[in-house]
């Protein structure tokens, strides 16, 4: 049978497997045993165990449940109550004035929470009554916070960009490093057009006139500075070259345990809840990378990448071109499947591929998280809409509506990153030098 | 709550706090790296984190789908309703728990081969291989046990469980 049958046939099979409800795990190694069983004569059953397991003791994964935790015990905390009070004093005289707590409240809370639909929850729950009260546009309010909600996938420490450096064997530390310009130049867009928008109609936003003293300020971010330091430091040594990803997660925990001590959230309970929840998340995406490892190996038997890759050869895409095919296929992809998995499906195939073109694997990375962000707020089925829809009561129209211009704006951050990819690439060349 | 059913939950529920424990084990081993390293003593934590990641990842499967984290599509399942709904979750669960029972045969053969072979870790601490493959083999087995588990209460009507415990993204720390 010709690789192209063949992956026509596993292509089936994974989509049936996962439509159907299977969990996206098992399906991933029963799609990987279909192709070694049927059509490659390797043995199937052993190449499974030894793959799984190669896979799951990987020393580049052990950063991913400490940063996990890490996030877990931080929310825990009181910092998601104490995000709006601590930043609207700072950002209040900006023009558009509270809108920006939105934003860069899911910037700091995306650092810490590392999901993308949680940090729209805690930070709109706070937020979006408050601005309904002063009188702030609804519309740019719910745009603001689906759009800066998904940060949490590319601000380190991203569970995201760890997926990807070990799928595509990349060093983490360097994924976190790539990750950091990107997110502040989104965070830099987004509020860009917040203050050209507000300015344009100040019907918009109020203007705050409350003024508060550099004392108020810094009292009403007692807890918000601890934390912002705290992932300053995580993310310095890694830069430094002090620690690697693994250790500074460490680090983050202990310190985090201790700022959760000195804000007295730290009890027995909380603390429980915090270690099982990050037992869960991680359990779930290594199991994930482990049916996805496996997945690789036996597609790699087939022959069916290379096949696959010969074929978008043919098209003799210039790189650009192969960029913009990646990112329509990973924004319809999107609309059915979370982040972690879209990147772990593809990968066989995508990965090999884009090596080819001659992309920077680390660039591209960065590229396919934002590309992944931006499938979050894309209807029918965008993670954040949903979110957004469930606590504001609107329909899911007018919530897609209030995100669409955030879809565009992330859509030029794509551009930005693609036409100057030194804004990624450069700080990682610096950390190497450096050492 | 009948005794069986007291069992298995108490299966599911202390696998889950092993695997807590494992993933304490990840930082333990880290600290101990980071404080040698000040001390001037060679501590490789390759190993040991690497195997209490293994054992935290297969130990807390059954926990894990239990409490509704794996992720799913559900786009389709989520329209169904009623009958062609049970049947859908039949499937998927019965599926799951045949596929996690062959992956379990062979994580098993793994377990014994590595041990009658005597194959041994590559790093500084040369730890027996069957030992920390032994954490996959029972963890799989158990999510296989939670799988079967979950096909029977389906079967008899329950709602599934992974469904029933699922965190709902806006319930948050302080409201539940």
């Amino acid at each position: 049978m010709d690789a192209g049958t063949i992956s026509i046939i596993l292509f089936a099979a994974m989509l049936g497997l996962l439509a159907s409800g299977l969990w996206v795990a098992p399906a991933l190694l029963t799609v990987g045993f279909i192709a070694l069983e049927f059509f490659s004569p390797a043995p199937a059953g052993s190449l499974l165990a030894t793959t799984v397991w190669d896979a799951s003791w990987n020393w580049a994964l052990t950063a991913l449940p400490l940063f996990v935790w890490m996030g877990e015990i931080l929310f825990r905390t009181r910092l998601s109550s104490d995000m709006f009070n601590g930043l609207a004093p700072w950002l209040s005289r900006l023009p558009g004035g509270l809108f920006h707590v939105n934003i860069v409240g899911c910037g700091v809370m995306a650092a810490v929470a590392g999901s993308s639909a949680v940090t729209c929850a805690t930070v709109g729950r706070m937020s979006i009554p408050e601005l309904k009260k002063r009188g702030y546009d609804e519309a740019l309010s719910i745009g603001t916070l689906a759009g800066s909600g998904t940060l949490g996938l590319l601000i380190p420490p991203s569970i995201m960009l760890i997926v990807y450096g070990v799928i595509a064997q990349q060093s983490i530390s360097r994924m976190f490093i790539a990750g950091v310009l990107p997110g502040i130049m989104l965070i830099g867009i987004f509020m860009g057009y917040v203050m050209i928008r507000t300015t344009l109609d100040p019907s918009l936003a109020p203007r705050e006139t409350e003024r508060t003293t550099l004392r108020q300020k810094l009292w009403a971010s007692r807890l918000l500075i601890p934390v912002m330091l705290l992932i300053f430091v995580v993310i310095g040594s890694i830069y430094g070259g002090f620690a690697t990803p693994t250790e500074a997660a460490t680090v983050g925990v202990i310190g985090a345990l201790v700022l959760a001590w000195w804000s007295k959230s730290l009890n027995r309970a909380s603390f429980m809840e915090s270690l099982m929840g990050a037992v869960r998340t991680s359990c779930m995406i290594a199991f994930i990378l482990g049916g996805a490892a496996f997945l690789s190996i036996a597609m790699g038997f087939t022959g069916v990448p290379r096949v696959l890759a010969g074929y978008v050869d043919s098209f003799d895409l210039s790189p650009t071109m192969l960029l913009v095919v990646l990112t329509v296929l990973y924004i319809f992809l999107g609309c059915f499947l979370d982040g972690v998995s879209m990147m772990v499906l593809t990968a066989a195939v995508v990965l090999p591929m884009v090596k080819d073109a001659g992309i920077d694997l680390v660039w591209f990375g960065i590229f396919t998280v934002i590309v992944v962000e931006m499938a979050q707020i894309t209807p029918p089925v965008g993670f954040n809409l949903f979110v957004l829809q469930g606590m504001t009561g609107r329909d899911i129209l007018q919530v897609t509506r209030a995100a669409m211009p955030f879809f565009f704006l992330m859509l030029l951050g794509i551009v930005v990153i693609t036409a100057i990819p030194e804004l990624v690439l450069w700080p990682v060349q610096w950390m190497v030098a450096a050492r | 709550m009948t005794p069986v059913r007291r069992v298995l939950d108490t299966l599911y529920l202390w696998s889950g706090y092993v695997a807590a424990v494992f993933l304490v084990a990840i930082a333990a081993t880290i600290i101990a790296q980071i404080v040698g390293r000040f001390l001037g003593v060679a501590v490789d934590s390759t190993e040991t984190a690497g195997f209490s990641m293994a054992a935290a990842t297969f130990l807390g499967l059954a926990h894990t789908f239990k409490q509704g984290a794996h992720i799913r599509v559900s786009l389709l399942v989520g329209l169904a309703k009623g009958r062609v709904r049970q049947a859908l979750e039949l499937w998927s669960v019965g599926f799951g728990a045949a596929g996690m029972a062959y992956f379990s045969y062979w994580a098993i053969d793994l377990v014994y081969y590595s041990y009658v072979f005597h194959e041994i870790s590559p790093g500084l601490l040369a730890i027996p291989f069957w030992i920390p493959r032994l954490a996959m083999a029972v963890g799989s087995a158990i999510l296989t046990i939670a799988l079967a588990d979950e096909f029977v209460r389906i079967a008899r009507g329950a709602v599934p469980s992974y469904e029933a415990n699922a965190e709902t993204v806006l319930a948050g720390p302080g409201d539940d």
